[in-house]
C-alpha cells in the first residue's frame, strides 16, 4: 500500500478543498461568536478532527476556505502550526479567505479563479468527520477517469441503518449502473417522503440497475480537475446537490459523470450540519466509531453514563448528569439535573437547574430553578435568571438589531422567534410538526407515527421535480421560436437566419429534434392563427407559409419529421383555438403541393387518428380526395401497365 | 525549553506510525535506534546527563502521544543504559581500575552524576549501538533458529492471528519437520487468514478454525505458539485480543503456551487496570456491528478492544533471541535490559 501511495506522491501533491462555513442560520445563534469550523465537538475544534483526518488519509495540501470569522480561523490553524500539532508535519494548510462568497458554490468558483487546484482532489463540505483512507479513494477515482473520461466525481457515501440517530436529515435514495455511475441522485432531506419517482429512461438505457436507498452522504466526494470549471459554467450551482443535479440532467452538455462509492466496514464519514449531527458525530466520536479520531485524552475525561468533563470542570455529587459533554471550567450547582445536553467552557449553572436535550453556549449564566429543554440553543454569554423556563427556544445575549421579532427574558437574554414562514431549512422553524432541533428519544417515535398519516400530501409535492424541468425547456423553447419568427416575419429577415437562431436556441434548451421539428411547424401554424379571420385570410396564410418553406424545408427532411409536422397541426388544431372551417384542409393542401408531405404519410397518420374527435372531419375530405387520386393514378399505372 | 523545538524527530516518527507507514514492531525499532543514533551523533551535548535528558523528553512525547506504543520507548529505555553504561566504564577507565574493595565498599551515596563530560564518549556509545542495531535485526532469525528445539515431528502447533516471527518460526521448524499448525482467525480483524494463506504457500499443512472452535481443538493440540505486543514487568502479556480466551484453553488442557518474544517488546511497565486507556485500544464498532445496524446502535454499547491482557501464570515460556525463560525470569531480564532508574519516568 505504503508502495502505492508513494508513486502518487511522487506524480503530484495530493489536494484537498475544506470549505469552512456551512452558510445557513442553522448554528445561530451559537454561530454568531463561534466560526462552525471552531465549534467545539468533545472540547476540541471541528476544524481539527478535520485536518487530522485529511493528514491520516494522507493528504498533503489543504486549501481552507473561510467567508466570516476568517481571522480566528486563521488564528487558530496558526497556533496549530505553532503546537506541532500531528497533522501539521505532513501536511501543508492554507487558509483562503473569500468575504463575498454567499453560497458553497461561490467558494469553488473563488477557488477556480485562484487556480491553485491541480488534477484530482478532495472536496469537503463544512464540518466532515471521518477516518478513510483518502489515497486509495483517489486512486479508485483515477482509475473510473481512466475508463469514463467525463466522470466529474466520486461521492462518498455510508449505510446507515433505519432509526440510526444520524439518519433522517441527509438520507440519500441513489440508482447506480454496474459500474457504480450515478444515474439518479435524490437528497431525501428530512422530509419524510413516501413515494419516489424514477424517470423512465434510466431503466430502458440500462440492463442492470441498483437502487441504494440506506445511504447518508459523508460530504467528501472526490474530484477531478473538470469540477471547479463547472462550478464556474454554471452560476446556478450553489451547492453539491446542485451539481449532481445539474450534471444528470444535462449530461450530454455539461459532460460531466458522477460516481458513487459506499464505505464498507469500519470506515466511517459524516460532517456536522445540523445541531443533530452535532448531536449524532459526538456521540459516535465518543463511542470510538471514527476511530482513529477519538476523545482527546489529555484534556477530558470520560465519565461513565456517556459523561465527557473538560479540565477544571466540577460536578457535585447531588448533580445527575447522563448523555452530556460538558467544556473546560463549568461550575455546576446542587441537584444540577443535565441530560443529553452540550455545555461549552465556562458556563456557571447554578442550583436545581434542568437542561435536556439543549445546547449551552460558553461564558453562560444559568441562575437557579431554570428549566432549559427541548432542544433549546443557548447563545454565548447569555444570563438566565431565576426560574426561566424555555423550550425549544433560541436565546441569544444580544438584543438582535436586524428587526427579527424577539421576546426579552432578562437583560442579557433575548429570545429569537423564527418566523413559522421560512421555507429554508425546515430543521429551524419552530412549529411542532417539524423535528427539534436535538434528537429526542421518546419524542421522536411518536413524530414517525403522526407523519405516517399524513405523510402522504407531502410526497405528492415532491413527485413533480424529476419531471418538471424538461417540459419548462421545451415551453421556453416554443415560445423562443415564437418570437424569433415573428420577429423574422415582421422585418422580412432571411429565412437562413432565423434557421441559425432556431438552432442555437435549440441547443440553449436542450431539446431533441424531434421537439425542434413539432414545435417549429407549431410555432408557424400558431402564428397563422393569430390573424384575423376574414376574407383575407387565406390569401394571408399562404403568403405566411410561402415566407417560411425555406424554415419548414429545412425542418421537415424526412418521414418522421413529417409526421411531428402532423402532429403540430393536429395539436394546434385541438388546441382549442378558434380557427377558419377550411384551415386544416388550406394547410395539408399547400404542404403537400409544397412536397414537404409524402402523401402515404398524410393517410398512415390520418388512419391513426382518433376517429371520436372533431377533428377527424377537418381532416376527411382531404384524406379522402387523397385516396381517391391515389386510386386514379395507380389505375392509370395499371392501365398503363396493360397497355 | 529548547527542546521543545527540536523534538521534530520523535513527532516525525509517532506521525509515520499513526499514519501506518510503519505498523510492525520491528521497523519501529528499528527506526527509534536510528533515530537515536542519529540524535547522538548529530546533536550538541556535552555530557551523558544532557544526552540521557534528551532522550527522556523523547520518551515522554511518545508516551503522551501513543500510550499504548512500547517498542519506542522499550528501545530508547535500553539506549539509556547504553548510555549509563559507556559513561560509567568510561570514567572508570580514566582513573584507576576497579578494585574488589571498591566493589564491596560501594553504596548508594557513590550515585554518578553523568555530568563529567568525556571526550570517547560519543565514539563508544555508538559503537555499542551498533552491535545493538545488529542484535534488533539478527533478533527475528534468532528466535526462529530455535524453532526445532520446541516444535517436534507430528505435533499439531495453534497460533492466533498474524505474527511475523510466529511465522518465521514456523516456516524454518517446516524446514526439517513436519507438523500441523491450527490458525486461529482472530475476529473481527481476521489476520489470521492471511497468516494461514502465506504458511500453506511453504507447504505446512494448516486449517484455519474460528475463534469459537478454540476450546474444541485445544485437546488435540500439543503446543500454543503466540507472538505478543508487549510483555509486562510481571510476566503478562499484552497480545492481541481473543489470546487470552486461547490461553484459558490452552490452561485446562495443560496445553503449553509459548510465547516469541523480541527484547524491545519487554517492557518495565506493569499492567493496571485491563481496559485503561494507556493499555488498550478500542477500535471502531463497526467490525463488530455493522453501521446499517440502525436502531440498536442509539440504545448499546459496543467495545472492540484490540488487546488482551493475559496473565503471567496462563504462559509458558517466553523464547526471545537469547533462548527461553519463564514468566517469573522476565524481572531479571529487564533489570539487564534497562537501568533501574529509567524504569519509571
Amino acid at each position: 500500500m505504503s508502495n502505492k501511495s508513494e508513486i502518487i506522491r511522487k506524480e503530484k501533491v495530493v489536494q484537498s478543498i475544506v470549505i469552512a462555513d456551512t452558510f445557513t442560520d442553522e448554528f445561530v445563534p451559537i454561530s454568531d461568536n463561534i466560526p462552525h469550523a471552531l465549534l467545539p465537538i468533545l472540547n476540541k475544534p471541528l476544524v481539527d478532527y478535520t485536518l487530522e483526518f485529511l493528514s491520516l488519509g494522507g493528504i498533503e495540501e489543504v486549501f481552507l476556505f473561510c467567508s466570516v470569522h476568517s481571522d480566528e480561523i486563521k488564528q487558530h490553524v496558526d497556533k496549530c502550526i505553532k503546537n506541532g500539532d500531528g497533522w501539521t508535519l505532513t501536511m501543508k494548510v492554507n487558509v483562503t479567505v473569500s468575504e463575498s462568497c454567499q453560497s458553497f458554490g461561490d467558494c469553488l468558483r473563488d477557488l477556480d479563479a485562484r487556480g491553485l487546484l491541480r488534477g484530482e482532489f478532495v472536496l469537503l463540505e463544512p464540518g466532515v468527520l471521518s477516518n478513510v483512507p483518502l489515497l486509495s479513494l483517489l486512486e479508485k477515482h483515477s482509475e473510473i477517469v481512466k475508463a469514463d473520461k467525463y466522470a466529474a466525481m466520486t461521492l462518498i457515501l455510508q449505510e446507515s441503518g433505519i432509526g440510526h440517530r444520524g439518519r433522517g436529515l441527509e438520507d440519500i435514495l441513489l440508482a447506480t449502473d454496474s459500474l457504480n455511475r450515478v444515474l439518479f441522485y435524490k437528497n431525501l432531506g428530512s422530509r419524510k417522503t413516501k413515494k419516489i419517482e424514477f424517470p423512465m429512461d434510466i431503466f430502458l438505457e440500462n440492463s442492470s440497475i441498483s437502487i441504494l436507498h440506506n445511504l447518508k452522504d459523508s460530504h467528501i466526494s472526490i474530484c477531478s480537475s473538470s469540477v471547479l470549471p463547472l462550478f464556474s459554467d454554471n452560476f446556478d450551482f450553489q451547492t453539491k446537490d446542485d451539481l449532481i443535479r445539474g450534471l444528470l440532467m444535462n449530461e450530454e452538455i455539461l459532460e460531466g459523470t458522477i460516481y458513487a462509492h459506499v464505505l464498507q466496514g469500519s470506515l466511517f464519514g459524516g460532517a456536522v450540519s445540523s445541531w443533530r449531527m452535532y448531536q449524532s458525530l459526538s456521540q459516535e466520536l465518543m463511542k470510538k466509531w471514527i476511530h482513529p479520531l477519538t476523545v482527546t485524552r489529555n484534556k477530558n475525561r470520560v465519565l461513565k453514563n456517556n459523561v465527557v468533563i473538560g479540565a477544571g470542570t466540577t460536578i457535585p455529587n447531588s448533580a445527575k448528569i447522563s448523555r452530556s459533554i460538558l467544556g473546560a471550567s463549568v461550575s455546576i450547582g446542587h441537584n444540577v439535573t443535565v441530560e443529553d445536553s452540550f455545555i461549552f467552557s465556562d458556563t456557571k449553572i447554578q442550583d436545581d437547574v434542568v437542561i435536556t436535550h439543549s445546547v449551552i453556549a460558553s461564558n453562560c449564566t444559568i441562575k437557579s430553578d431554570s428549566k432549559i429543554s427541548l432542544g433549546s440553543i443557548i447563545g454565548t454569554n447569555t444570563v438566565l435568571e431565576n426560574g426561566t423556563v424555555i423550550e425549544n427556544a433560541l436565546v441569544q445575549s444580544k438584543q438582535p438589531d436586524n428587526g427579527d421579532e424577539y421576546v426579552k427574558l432578562g437583560n442579557k437574554a433575548f429570545e429569537l422567534k423564527v418566523s413559522s414562514d421560512d421555507d429554508g431549512d425546515s430543521v429551524l422553524s419552530t412549529t411542532s410538526k417539524k423535528p427539534y432541533r436535538l434528537h429526542i428519544t421518546d419524542i421522536e417515535s411518536d413524530d414517525e407515527e403522526d407523519d405516517d398519516s399524513d405523510g402522504f400530501s407531502d410526497s405528492e409535492e415532491e413527485l413533480s421535480y424529476t419531471q418538471s424541468p424538461v417540459p419548462d425547456d421545451t415551453k421556453l423553447f416554443f415560445s423562443e421560436v415564437i418570437d424569433s419568427l415573428t420577429r423574422g416575419f415582421d422585418d422580412n429577415l432571411l429565412c437562413d437566419n432565423l434557421i441559425l437562431e432556431i438552432n442555437s436556441s435549440r441547443y440553449a434548451y436542450n431539446v431533441t429534434v424531434k421537439e425542434v421539428n413539432f414545435n417549429v411547424v407549431k410555432a408557424i401554424l400558431s402564428m397563422s392563427l393569430r390573424e384575423p379571420i376574414g376574407v383575407q385570410y387565406f390569401s394571408h396564410l399562404s403568403r405566411l407559409l410561402s415566407y417560411f418553406s425555406p424554415v419548414l424545408k429545412n425542418y421537415i427532411r424526412n418521414e418522421a419529421a413529417m409526421l411531428d409536422c402532423l402532429q403540430a397541426l393536429e395539436d394546434v388544431a385541438t388546441s382549442g383555438e378558434s380557427f377558419k372551417e377550411k384551415w386544416v384542409i388550406a394547410i395539408l393542401q399547400h404542404m403537400y403541393n409544397k412536397d414537404y408531405l409524402a402523401e402515404d404519410i398524410i393517410l398512415e397518420w390520418y388512419r391513426n387518428l382518433d376517429t371520436d374527435g372533431k377533428f377527424v372531419e377537418h381532416v376527411k375530405p382531404f384524406a379522402d380526395w387523397l385516396q381517391e387520386a391515389e386510386e386514379a393514378s395507380s389505375d392509370d399505372e395499371d392501365d398503363d401497365d396493360s397497355d | 525549553m529548547l527542546d521543545q523545538e527540536n523534538l521534530s524527530d520523535v513527532s516525525n516518527l509517532v506521525s509515520d506510525i499513526k499514519h501506518k507507514k510503519i505498523y510492525n514492531s520491528f521497523d519501529v525499532a528499528l527506526k527509534t535506534e536510528d533515530l537515536l543514533e542519529k540524535l547522538i551523533l548529530q546533536r550538541q551535548w556535552k555530557s551523558a546527563r544532557e544526552l540521557m535528558k534528551l532522550v527522556k523528553s523523547r520518551i515522554k512525547f511518545i508516551r503522551d502521544d501513543l500510550p499504548t506504543e512500547a517498542t519506542a520507548t522499550n528501545v530508547m529505555r535500553h539506549i539509556l543504559k547504553i548510555i549509563r553504561e559507556e559513561y560509567e566504564s568510561a570514567s572508570k577507565k580514566k582513573g584507576e581500575g576497579q578494585s574488589l574493595h571498591q566493589l564491596v565498599t560501594s553504596n548508594s551515596s557513590d550515585i554518578l552524576d553523568y555530568s563529567e563530560s568525556l571526550s570517547s564518549l560519543r565514539s563508544s556509545i555508538l559503537d555499542h549501538l551498533g552491535e545493538y542495531k545488529v542484535e534488533i535485526e539478527s533478533s527475528c532469525d534468532n528466535i526462529a533458529a530455535q524453532a526445532s528445539e520446541h516444535i517436534h515431528m507430528d505435533e499439531m502447533i495453534m497460533t492466533v492471528g498474524k505474527s511475523h516471527t510466529v511465522e518465521k518460526f514456523l516456516k524454518c521448524a517446516a524446514k526439517d519437520r513436519n507438523f500441523k499448525v491450527v490458525v486461529v482467525e482472530g475476529a473481527p480483524f481476521y489476520y489470521g487468514h492471511s497468516l494461514a494463506a502465506s504458511l500453506a504457500k511453504s507447504n505446512i499443512q494448516t486449517t484455519v478454525i474460528p475463534d469459537s472452535a478454540v476450546f474444541a481443538m485445544m485437546s488435540r493440540v500439543n503446543k500454543v505458539i503466540i507472538g505478543t505486543h508487549t510483555v509486562l514487568a510481571n510476566g503478562g502479556l499484552r497480545a492481541s485480543s481473543g489470546i487470552h480466551a486461547v490461553a484459558l484453553a490452552a490452561k485446562q488442557f495443560s496445553v503449553p503456551v509459548v510465547v516469541l518474544s523480541h527484547m524491545y517488546k519487554f517492557t518495565p511497565l506493569y499492567v493496571v487496570s485491563n481496559n485503561h486507556e494507556a493499555f488498550n485500544i478500542c477500535a471502531s464498532p463497526a467490525d463488530v456491528i455493522p453501521q446499517s445496524a440502525g436502531k440498536i446502535l442509539n440504545d448499546i454499547e459496543v467495545y472492540n478492544p484490540i488487546f488482551d491482557y493475559v496473565p503471567p501464570e496462563l504462559v509458558t515460556l517466553f523464547i526471545s533471541h537469547q533462548g527461553g525463560n519463564a514468566p517469573s525470569y522476565v524481572y531479571r531480564l529487564l533489570s539487564e535490559l534497562y537501568h533501574q532508574d529509567d524504569y519509571d519516568m
